[in-house]
């Protein structure tokens, strides 16, 4: 089954999506797509049945936030934590993964035309090679698409993408690009997995479980969190629509909050770039208390030198994760 | 065309305002029908001189029955098939009211939940946790009967900056408050503290994995994560509520922490005991 179906939307649907877009809507959706196992218990299928109709579910899902111009999605397909079920089901797991990526790369030109762009998110290294080969050439491939993003996080959990952020701005701190007082929230942010995409505003959950599962902890903390009750492989396109209504209630109290943290934010950068300055005064200076205008001076000197430490750090920390990739896709031309 | 769209929109978001506002409306109704009822029972049953006429909130039972609801409310707790270890209450609403908060914490502690942490995302709660203690103590009194000997633990999550009182003796519970600083902050603190460590040679950055970085959010070792939310008020958001810790916490919402009863925090305790986690097998 292909990754983009094609628009099968009735006159109805068209209708609500026209009277939904009226109001404001979310631009990056996410969702903990549970209840594949559960959904193939009551149906009395093999529980890998499950987990295929689970990604036709997917496709189905992108093209209804297509149509809803929700133009980046980003799903947990695989946790770290999933390893621990049976090999039989994880093998199957991987083999379908495989199986999805193999198709993807088949469906170049659709993607194209539909300017779809695949990342995915998590630590690769612990997946089998042939995958992450498959996984690498899909990522490349799609890479300079721009009109939609769908974000598969394989092999993740959110405290793994926070660690992993916090190593490699240990790294960059090593190879002398940053210094440990540039760490802040924002920089963190730059070095997640998920770094080329907004926060989600809006995240899903079926099969209604409550929690979040280690999934995007970082990134939701503003996010509207809705949690409904039906199984992923029965999920509907007004289930979506309820979801995004909940978004809409939400989003006023939630935009206030946002703009509040930010704020906040923007008000510790600055006093930690004072407090850095002051120190360097103190150092480098000779006793004799500057004046305000210098000191001020002082300030926008650091805080742009600082800037263009933290760009450089993420240049060369992107041309990393790059090759990386690119890596991977000359072993499989290769092999 | 998008006009009318448009049109239909608003319709649809007023009449789901309406909606949400008939259901609140309905439930503070049935709420007040109910108390009145168990308020006249009670006066006429077992207090013989009735103290005040019955209105829910003023009404002081004499100390035997005090006890009595600490007995049961514990007993209560007994009877769930599995209760969160750590609690978290968190309050998405504008006007926090500090006696409802108090008779939370002292519910949960009487319930058996050994440590119980308030949130709110504008960081009031911290700011006046003198004012919320003083609360707490008062319900305590009233609910539960305790002597000032047996109060219970206080630590506030702060950086260690300064140290606030602790009245302990013979701690049942431990009470956080905390705010939107011991969340991204305090990770990117600890980041900072790793950073720190490499820049002066003492690590490298392939030492850094999740163990390390978890024994530096957890503060102290016998903290557990939070096992339950509970979420006060009409946004549907954690708030920036202890992110690195909320991994695995069921999340129950509530309409609102004003006036909210006992039986209330009960239903949703006995939600989170029929919940199953399978912790990713």
């Amino acid at each position: 089954m292909s990754w983009i179906r094609e628009d099968e939307s009735n006159l109805i649907e068209k209708l609500s999506a026209n009277i939904l877009k009226a109001g404001p809507m979310p631009k990056h959706v996410a969702f903990i797509m549970d209840g594949n196992r559960r959904y193939a218990r009551k149906r009395q299928v093999e529980r890998q049945e499950g987990h295929t109709q689970g990604f036709d579910k997917l496709a189905e899902t992108l093209r209804w936030c297509l149509n809803l111009s929700i133009h980046e999605v980003t799903v947990y397909a695989f946790s770290i934590e999933n390893f621990k079920r049976s090999k039989d089901e994880v093998d199957g797991l991987m083999e379908l993964a495989k199986q999805k990526f193999i198709r993807l790369l088949e469906e170049q030109e659709n993607l194209e035309k539909h300017g779809v762009c695949i990342r995915v998110l998590g630590d690769l290294t612990l997946l089998p090679l042939d995958l992450q080969q498959h996984i690498a050439r899909a990522v490349v491939a799609t890479r300079t698409h721009n009109k939609c993003f769908l974000n598969v996080c394989f092999a993740y959990t959110s405290r793994h993408e926070i660690a992993n952020a916090v190593r490699e701005m240990a790294w960059g701190v090593e190879q002398g690009l940053i210094k440990s007082s540039d760490v802040s929230e924002a920089l963190l942010s730059r070095c997640l997995y998920s770094s080329n995409s907004p926060n989600p505003d809006l995240l899903i959950r079926t099969s209604g479980e409550v929690r979040l599962s280690d999934f995007l902890l970082w990134q939701t903390s503003h996010s509207c969190l809705v949690f409904q009750s039906v199984l992923w492989p029965e999920y509907s396109f007004w289930n979506l629509c309820d979801a995004i209504l909940q978004y809409q209630l939400n989003h006023r109290p939630l935009q206030k909050a946002r703009d509040q943290h930010r704020e906040g934010q923007a008000l510790q950068q600055h006093e930690a770039d004072r407090a850095c300055v002051a120190d360097l005064l103190q150092h480098h200076g000779n006793g004799k208390p500057l004046d305000a205008q210098r000191r001020q001076e002082a300030l926008l000197n650091y805080t742009a030198s600082r800037e263009e430490r933290v760009q450089n750090f993420l240049g060369a920390l992107q041309h990393k994760r790059d090759s990386f990739l690119t890596d991977l896709t000359s072993q499989a031309a290769l092999a | 065309m998008a006009i009318v769209y448009e049109f239909v929109w608003q319709v649809l978001h007023v009449l789901l305002h309406i909606h949400r506002t008939l259901i609140t409306w309905f439930r503070l109704r049935l709420r007040n029908w109910n108390g009145q009822l168990w308020s006249r029972a009670l006066t006429a049953l077992i207090v013989p001189i009735a103290l005040s006429f019955p209105n829910q909130k003023n009404i002081v039972p004499a100390p035997g029955k005090r006890v009595g609801r600490r007995y049961r409310w514990g007993a209560d707790g007994k009877s769930l098939e599995k209760l969160p270890d750590h609690i978290g209450l968190l309050i998405a609403e504008e006007e926090p009211r500090y006696t409802d908060i108090a008779n939370l914490v002292v519910w949960c502690m009487a319930v058996g939940i050994s440590y119980v942490s308030v949130y709110d995302n504008y960081g009031v709660f911290r700011r006046n946790n003198s004012r919320l203690m003083d609360e707490i103590l008062k319900q305590q009194q009233e609910l539960l009967d305790l002597e000032g000997s047996k109060q219970l633990s206080v630590e506030f999550l702060n950086n260690g900056t300064d140290k606030q009182d602790q009245q302990v003796l013979s701690c049942q519970s431990v009470l956080k408050v905390l705010s939107p600083e011991d969340g991204k902050l305090r990770i990117v603190q600890a980041a900072q503290q790793l950073c720190r460590a490499v820049e002066q040679r003492e690590k490298t950055s392939k030492d850094i994995n999740v163990t390390m970085l978890d024994s530096l959010l957890r503060e102290s070792k016998s903290t557990p994560d939070p096992d339950l939310v509970l979420k006060f008020g009409p946004v549907e958001s954690t708030l920036g509520f202890l992110p690195w810790h909320i991994r695995l916490t069921e999340f129950i919402s509530l309409p609102s922490h004003v006036d909210v009863s006992y039986e209330d925090l009960f239903s949703a305790l006995q939600r989170y005991a029929s919940c199953e986690q399978r912790l990713g097998k």
